[in-house]
């Protein structure tokens, strides 16, 4: 849409020029008699219409563009670039920097145990959020779609995480999480299994999963509100007609909801999932990748590299980097492209 | 057959309620917590306040310099939503508008980077802003916060501008509007609506922002607010007080911007939803 009009067709020119081009003849051509006029600017008016985007105005393209793509030149190209370049470099401090060929990739891949350790727990996360998150969000969608009470006041309730900055969330759940006085633990002794009390994200064995919940507890509500308004764009004689064969819920649901949420599920799927696999600041937040390597995702580990271990090498951490961003691109075109390929053959 | 189907819906809403309780709970908790003393909540964490203490924000705004973050980040964030209304309309104007060479895939170079890992950019951003004394300075990352905005803000502007009728310019073409003057007496007034969303959305979002603010901002003076909160807890592990106060003063403004917009912002948020 929109971007017709270049050449307009003749058939549409009386009813362009009716108005304003009339107008415009009339001032031009006063003396005139007024069908005279008409006439003998019509030619000339085509001709404007036709002056105008047909031939692109170059100039107004640039003075639009050109801020934009000066940005976008300078902060995303640029820097994507000059990061591909180093991760062929060791870069110290001072501008100092060495040309190193492949041996950052070759150290990555063979001699970095905590690089793969971090790809595993990315790739944990990575899987097992989608299907929380977008399940939770779902089943919450269909709440509020059932119509409950309270609807309103649910929707808020459960949105407002979503707008919270990862600081105050990682600080919040840090507190739920507290050994002595969390929620979680006190919970667990009220109800009498003070023997799970645990130091959550201080044990190695539970920390990724409690930094999942924490995420997830975050995105659901982004999630619903997703569905809530695919399911509200549903057409609604479809489910009617389900009532009246006598649907039960639960069948509406699997062979009539879900079908047709497809496209946005998978959507949401695909999003959630490259969103985890650039995850930080709730980790950094809370556990900085800590205790034993056992939360370090991806990116946390570049931070480190980069800016908190003494080795003082940018060239490694951009190795990591590049090849990360070619593994996120290649999922998500790969994945965009599998789902598009499976829509096709089912239709 | 009714009483059962009660008993369901009984259950159903309890389960509601459960799950409200563990979404909204936090923050009713934070908030408590942002009026009580630092003693008073180790003595009972998940005590109500005995007395109002409205004087902790008092504390939190002067002497925890929450005053400065706040108005680090309000300049920043106010600058860069600024620049990027109109960077953004601009180039959204030029795609919707004009067809020329290169079009689409200009389009597409720069919404591309809507799913590059930040990683990618971050570590360079860092050598090329202390290049440019551009490291540590507001108005560095007020243009590193434009430029990982601006895809977003281009798409949703573009998909809203790209709807508006072709007619409408050919009439001002007529009536003598220049290509400069259609931008902001035609393109800017009717796109309100989406403009608006844009606005809100990009203000959260740049509110929020963690990661690159802690990689390009090492500065005390020049923190913005989750930074400023990141370092008070790492400092004052123990003023849990305190830190709750902190947590209510970066709050507050996304919520007050919630209830005045919500519609706008869930507009927003789920016209993110599709940007693969």
């Amino acid at each position: 849409m929109g971007k017709l009009s270049l050449s307009i067709p003749p058939a549409f020119f009386p009813l362009l020029v009716e108005g304003p081009a009339m107008a415009k003849s009339v001032t031009t051509m006063s003396a005139v008699s007024t069908s005279e006029g008409l006439l003998s600017t019509r030619p000339e008016v085509i001709q404007r219409v036709r002056g105008g985007p047909a031939q692109a105005p170059w100039g107004a393209i640039m003075v639009y563009l050109t801020p934009a793509l000066l940005v976008y030149l300078a902060f995303t190209m640029y820097p994507v670039v000059l990061t591909f370049y180093n991760s062929f470099h060791v870069i110290k401090p001072r501008g100092a920097e060495e040309y190193v060929g492949l041996a950052n990739f070759i150290t990555l891949f063979t001699k970095d145990p905590t690089f793969w350790r971090a790809v595993a727990n990315t790739m944990i996360w990575a899987t097992v959020a989608p299907v929380a998150d977008v399940g939770t969000g779902l089943v919450l969608a269909l709440c509020l779609y059932a119509k409950v009470p309270f609807a309103r006041f649910f929707r808020v309730a459960w949105f407002t995480p979503v707008l919270i900055s990862y600081v105050v969330v990682g600080i919040l759940w840090m507190w739920i999480y507290n050994y002595d006085w969390g929620i979680a633990n006190q919970f667990l002794r009220t109800v009498g299994l003070g023997a799970w009390a645990h130091s959550w994200i201080g044990d190695p064995a539970t920390a990724l999963w409690a930094l999942i919940f924490a995420h997830a507890w975050k995105w659901a509500g982004f999630n619903m509100v997703v569905c809530l308004a695919a399911l509200f764009a549903l057409p609604s004689e479809v489910l009617e007609a389900a009532e009246l064969d006598n649907c039960g819920w639960f069948r509406k649901l699997v062979h009539i909801i879900i079908p047709m949420l497809r496209a946005t599920l998978l959507n949401l799927l695909i999003l959630a999932f490259v969103g985890k696999m650039k995850v930080f600041d709730l980790v950094w937040i809370m556990t900085r990748g800590g205790p034993l390597w056992s939360t370090e995702t991806v990116s946390t580990y570049v931070y480190k590299r980069a800016f908190e271990w003494n080795t003082f090498d940018l060239g490694y951490p951009s190795a990591v980097a590049a090849v990360w961003f070619i593994v996120v691109m290649a999922f998500v075109i790969g994945l965009t492209w599998l789902f598009r390929q499976r829509e096709r053959l089912e239709y | 057959m009714p009483i059962p189907r009660v008993w369901t819906h009984a259950l159903l809403l309890i389960g509601l309620a459960l799950y409200t309780v563990f979404s909204a709970g936090p923050f009713a908790w934070v908030s408590i917590m942002s009026l009580r003393t630092t003693p008073e909540i180790s003595a009972s964490p998940y005590g109500l306040p005995e007395r109002i203490h409205w004087d902790k924000f008092l504390t939190a705004w002067t002497t925890s310099h929450y005053g400065m973050y706040f108005w680090n980040s309000t300049l920043v964030v106010v600058s860069a939503v600024a620049i990027l209304t109109i960077l953004g309309a601009m180039a959204a104007h030029c795609f919707a508008r004009y067809r020329f060479r290169g079009n689409r895939l200009l389009f597409f170079l720069i919404f591309s980077a809507i799913i590059f890992p930040p990683q990618v950019t971050i570590i360079s951003l860092f050598q090329v802003l202390v290049k440019y004394g551009l490291f540590n300075t507001r108005a560095g990352l007020t243009l590193v916060y434009v430029s990982i905005q601006l895809p977003l803000t281009m798409y949703i502007l573009e998909s809203f501008f790209a709807q508006i009728p072709q007619e409408l310019y050919e009439a001002a073409k007529i009536d003598g509007c220049s290509d400069y003057n259609i931008f902001w007496r035609l393109t800017l007034p009717i796109g309100v609506p989406a403009i608006a969303t844009t606005i809100i959305l990009n203000f959260i979002s740049l509110w929020n922002e963690f990661l690159y603010a802690v990689v390009l901002i090492t500065d005390e003076e020049m923190r913005t607010l989750p930074l400023g909160i990141q370092k008070f807890m790492g400092d004052q592990m123990q003023d849990i007080g305190m830190i709750a106060t902190g947590l209510m003063i970066a709050i507050v403004p996304v919520i007050v911007v919630y209830a005045l917009f919500s519609e706008k912002l869930i507009r927003g948020m789920t016209a993110g939803a599709v940007k693969l």
